[in-house]
């Protein structure tokens, strides 16, 4: 019994459900960044999986669900540092990183 | 032929008069006008030419111009309101020559064109719009037969003589121009109506005989209400007018409608034929409804010729210029709707006698009706107004009784006499009207002021005693020819309430007519035992009895006698006066205007004993009349009327004319506004209760959902992916399940 599909996407469900409840619960919003990472990995996992086992037929061919996981990684890095940007610039301004306290836009 | 088919001129001539005066002569009337004339210029213009801005003090000691809410005066016309009055007189009179020139060929007296063909001739057909499918199509048609060159006949008769008469009566008018243009614009309308060949094209005349009266009568914008003289606004008059005939409309386009939906024409001769579109035909075993719709066609009529019970806006329209109560009396307005019945004849007659027995019976019920109002008015225009209804009561019992044997031939020939010695009696009025207004600078119409005028303006007494004598169907009159046809022919077709009916009317016309010559022209003391001649009153009144004034009279600043009216005023007089003699002489009118009908026969006339019974009724009245004023004179009369209760209280009756607009005023207040009321609630609580309710649910839920919006990033987070969620759970139930 190797390795198949179903691992892969298997790890990614479970990744990604880790990261959601980290991304939902969470008060410090550091750590709500740290859970949108993984949901992000949990993802790419997915992809690189489904590339693997050259399941969507045209587009496995020509590694595409690996290309965009290696893009995702990318843009995974400058979304971070954005979203760092924004927590410095939000706890200088209110001295809290609680997300439950950062309701601005509420009605 | 080319003579008959040349005649849609005279229909379009007074239309395009009435284009020239708005677009030509108008504007330079306007254009030419000095800027504003000032108080010396106004003072000298008064030396001159008699206008009346009359200066009097006023209580804080400043100028008071006395007649301010009339008519707007002008010094003097300028050359474009004097063309404005050349145009429609020309174009007029050259219409009314051609249409002479029509009825004498037609009637055989010359013979320039081939005999005209009993079914006319069709000299205008357009092709306005065919419905879908083709199957009915909407067609405007002018056509031309005796019926129609007769009526054109009296109406551009008629019609030049007021347009040249109200040169002398609108002079100084600052609306000179627009009135000839409203003048053109009426006879265009009436024109229409006598040109129509189908409903279509009636329907159209109709109402703009309706806006053009509506234009005339309300012509004195600035005029007041007079409450004590019972009078109203010429404004509020026009309204009556126009409201009244609305609501006879409503039943005349339900009786066209009835009529188009069953035959799938408009066309009278078509409708009155025996092809598949006749009403024979289509109505064949359903006589009722045909009977239905011809009695709503007749409600048209009774609304625009004044009858009961829509007669109210005929007196209230005495507000417009005297010239125009002349030409609405006479030729373009109530004479419409006899006209109309007399056109649509042959389906009356195809309807059965119950639908006739409608128009006779309102007639008879109108002409006494309006008779025994007319006995006791002050009013001079207002007993004429009266009259004039009365007599288009005799006209609608003359078409209802005439049947298959004569047609419209009774009924026309009394609205063909009517139209001459009636256009006669309001010309004379208005002459005398013009003469009150000089003598007092006051405008009145009341005959209390007036009395032995005969002396003063004879050549209008003279011509006003012929047309009285005319219309109480005095021998040898006009009147006695075609108003006693009338009334004989309801006893000859067994019709004796009728007969008394007509009888006795014509008893109260001959009285209520001589009564208001006397009392205008005549009097007590006067010449030839008071007919002629006698007191004056002016601005006394009757003087030494509580009735002698109106209420509340301020008095006048100024007493002058009265002086006869300028020459346009008493040539038409004059013309009007021999056609009120000779008209009745026309004895080949029935089979002229219905060629199955018999010729009048003069000796059969004079050795009848109906003839000398209706003769002899008006006698009596005339003498009635002369005995009471001119023998006891008016203020024992009225003392014993007024000291009499039961007397004092008819009188009281009669004079309000029976309260009917008092009636119709309650009706409308309570009726009509309480109705109102009950739709504004619904308005308000209904209508206005969903949208505002529709609102304040908008609003409410507004207020309450938006606190679904937290602005807490992890909140949306869990929406998002909860529905992401339920929607898995959706696809994966499905897809399990399913199939």
């Amino acid at each position: 019994m190797g390795l198949t599909l179903y691992h892969f996407v298997a790890l990614g469900a479970v990744l990604f459900c880790i990261g959601l409840y980290g991304a939902i619960s969470k008060k410090n919003a550091v750590a709500v960044l740290m859970g949108i990472e993984i949901m992000l990995n949990a993802v790419n996992i997915t992809l690189v999986g489904f590339s693997f086992f050259n399941t969507v037929k045209p587009y496995s061919t020509f590694l595409t669900g690996q290309i965009f996981a290696i893009f995702i990684i990318t843009v995974a890095a400058a979304e971070a540092a954005v979203a760092l940007a924004m927590i410095i610039s939000i706890y200088r301004k209110r001295s809290t990183v609680d997300v439950g306290e950062i309701d601005m836009m509420r009605w | 032929m080319a003579l008959y088919y040349g005649s849609w001129l005279i229909l379009f001539s007074p239309l395009f008069s009435f284009a020239v005066i708005v677009f030509g002569t108008r504007v330079w009337d306007l254009l030419s006008r000095p800027v504003k004339a000032t108080a010396a210029q106004r003072e000298e213009a008064h030396e001159e030419s008699d206008i009346h801005y009359i200066k009097k003090e006023g209580p804080r000691g400043e100028e008071e111009v006395l007649e301010d809410d009339e008519d707007p005066k002008v010094p003097y016309l300028t050359m474009g309101a004097k063309a404005s009055g050349y145009v429609a007189i020309v174009i007029v009179g050259l219409a009314c020559i051609y249409s002479w020139i029509l009825l004498l060929n037609t009637a055989g007296v010359i013979s320039i064109a081939p005999p005209l063909p009993a079914s006319g001739v069709t000299i205008f057909s357009y092709n306005w719009f065919v419905q879908p499918g083709g199957l009915v199509s909407y067609v405007i048609t002018f056509r031309i037969d005796t019926l129609a060159i007769a009526m054109m006949t009296v109406v551009t008769t008629v019609s030049l003589l007021v347009y040249f008469y109200s040169q002398g009566y609108m002079e100084n008018s600052a609306g000179y121009a627009r009135f000839f243009a409203y003048l053109s614009l009426f006879t265009f309308s009436m024109l229409d109506i006598v040109f129509a060949a189908n409903f279509l094209v009636i329907f159209i005349g109709w109402e703009l005989v309706g806006l053009s009266s509506y234009l005339l009568i309300g012509f004195w914008i600035n005029k007041a209400a007079k409450p004590a003289e019972d009078r109203p606004s010429p404004a509020s008059a026009a309204i009556e007018a126009f409201i009244a005939n609305r609501v006879g409309d409503v039943g005349f386009i339900i009786g066209i409608m009835i009529l188009f939906a069953n035959t799938g024409t408009f066309d009278f001769a078509t409708l009155a034929g025996s092809g598949p579109h006749s009403v024979t035909h289509a109505f064949a075993g359903n006589l009722g409804l045909l009977t239905l719709a011809m009695i709503l066609v007749f409600c048209g009529a009774i609304g625009k010729s004044a009858q009961v019970p829509l007669h109210v806006w005929l007196p209230s329209a005495m507000e417009g210029p005297t010239p125009v109560s002349a030409l609405i009396h006479a030729a373009t307005m109530v004479a419409a709707g006899v006209y109309m019945v007399a056109r649509t004849y042959p389906l009356f007659l195809a309807a059965g006698p119950q639908a006739l027995g409608v128009v006779a019976w309102v007639g008879a019920i109108t002409a006494i009706f309006a008779a025994t109002i007319a006995l006791t008015q002050y009013d001079l225009k207002r007993i004429l107004a009266f009259s004039t209804i009365s007599q288009l009561g005799y006209m609608f019992v003359g078409l209802g009784v005439a049947g298959a044997e004569y047609g419209p031939g009774p009924g026309m020939f009394h609205l063909f006499t009517h139209a001459f010695f009636k256009a006669l009696l309001f010309l004379g009025a208005g002459s005398v009207l013009h003469a009150m207004h000089h003598a007092l600078h006051r405008e009145t119409q009341d005959m209390r002021y007036m009395g032995g005028l005969a002396k003063f303006m004879p050549v209008t007494a003279i011509t006003f005693l012929v047309a009285t004598l005319a219309i109480s169907g005095f021998p040898f009159f006009s009147g006695f020819f075609s108003k006693d046809t009338i009334i004989g022919l309801t006893f000859d077709r067994g019709d004796y309430a009728l007969y008394i009916i007509t009888l006795l009317t014509a008893g109260l016309t001959a009285f209520y007519m001589l009564r208001a010559y006397i009392l205008t022209f005549g009097g007590k003391g006067g010449e030839f035992g008071g007919l002629w001649g006698g007191p004056y009153r002016g601005a006394a009144g009757v003087p030494g009895v509580p009735w002698g004034r109106l209420e509340n009279d301020q008095g006048v600043a100024h007493e002058g006698t009265p002086h006869e009216s300028p020459l346009t005023m008493t040539i038409p007089l004059v013309l009007l006066a021999i056609a009120s003699i000779v008209a009745g002489y026309w004895f080949g009118f029935f089979s002229y205007v219905y060629p199955p009908a018999p010729v009048l026969n003069f000796g059969a006339i004079l050795t009848d004993w109906k003839t000398w019974v209706g003769v002899l009724v008006s006698f009596i009245g005339l003498g009635w009349a002369y005995y009471l004023y001119c023998v006891v004179g008016w203020v024992a009369v009225g003392n014993v009327v007024y000291n009499n209760p039961l007397l004092n209280f008819l009188h009281r009756v009669t004079l309000h004319k029976y309260y009917v607009s008092e009636f119709y005023a309650l009706l409308i207040r309570y009726g009509v506004l309480g109705l109102s009321h009950v739709e504004a609630a619904f308005d308000t609580y209904v209508v206005d209760g969903i949208v505002n309710g529709v609102a304040a649910l908008v609003r409410g839920a507004g207020r309450d959902l938006r606190h679904v919006e937290t602005g807490r990033v992890q909140a949306y987070m869990i929406g998002f992916f909860g529905g992401v969620a339920v929607l898995a759970i959706l696809v994966f139930v499905l897809v399990t399940f399913v199939q």
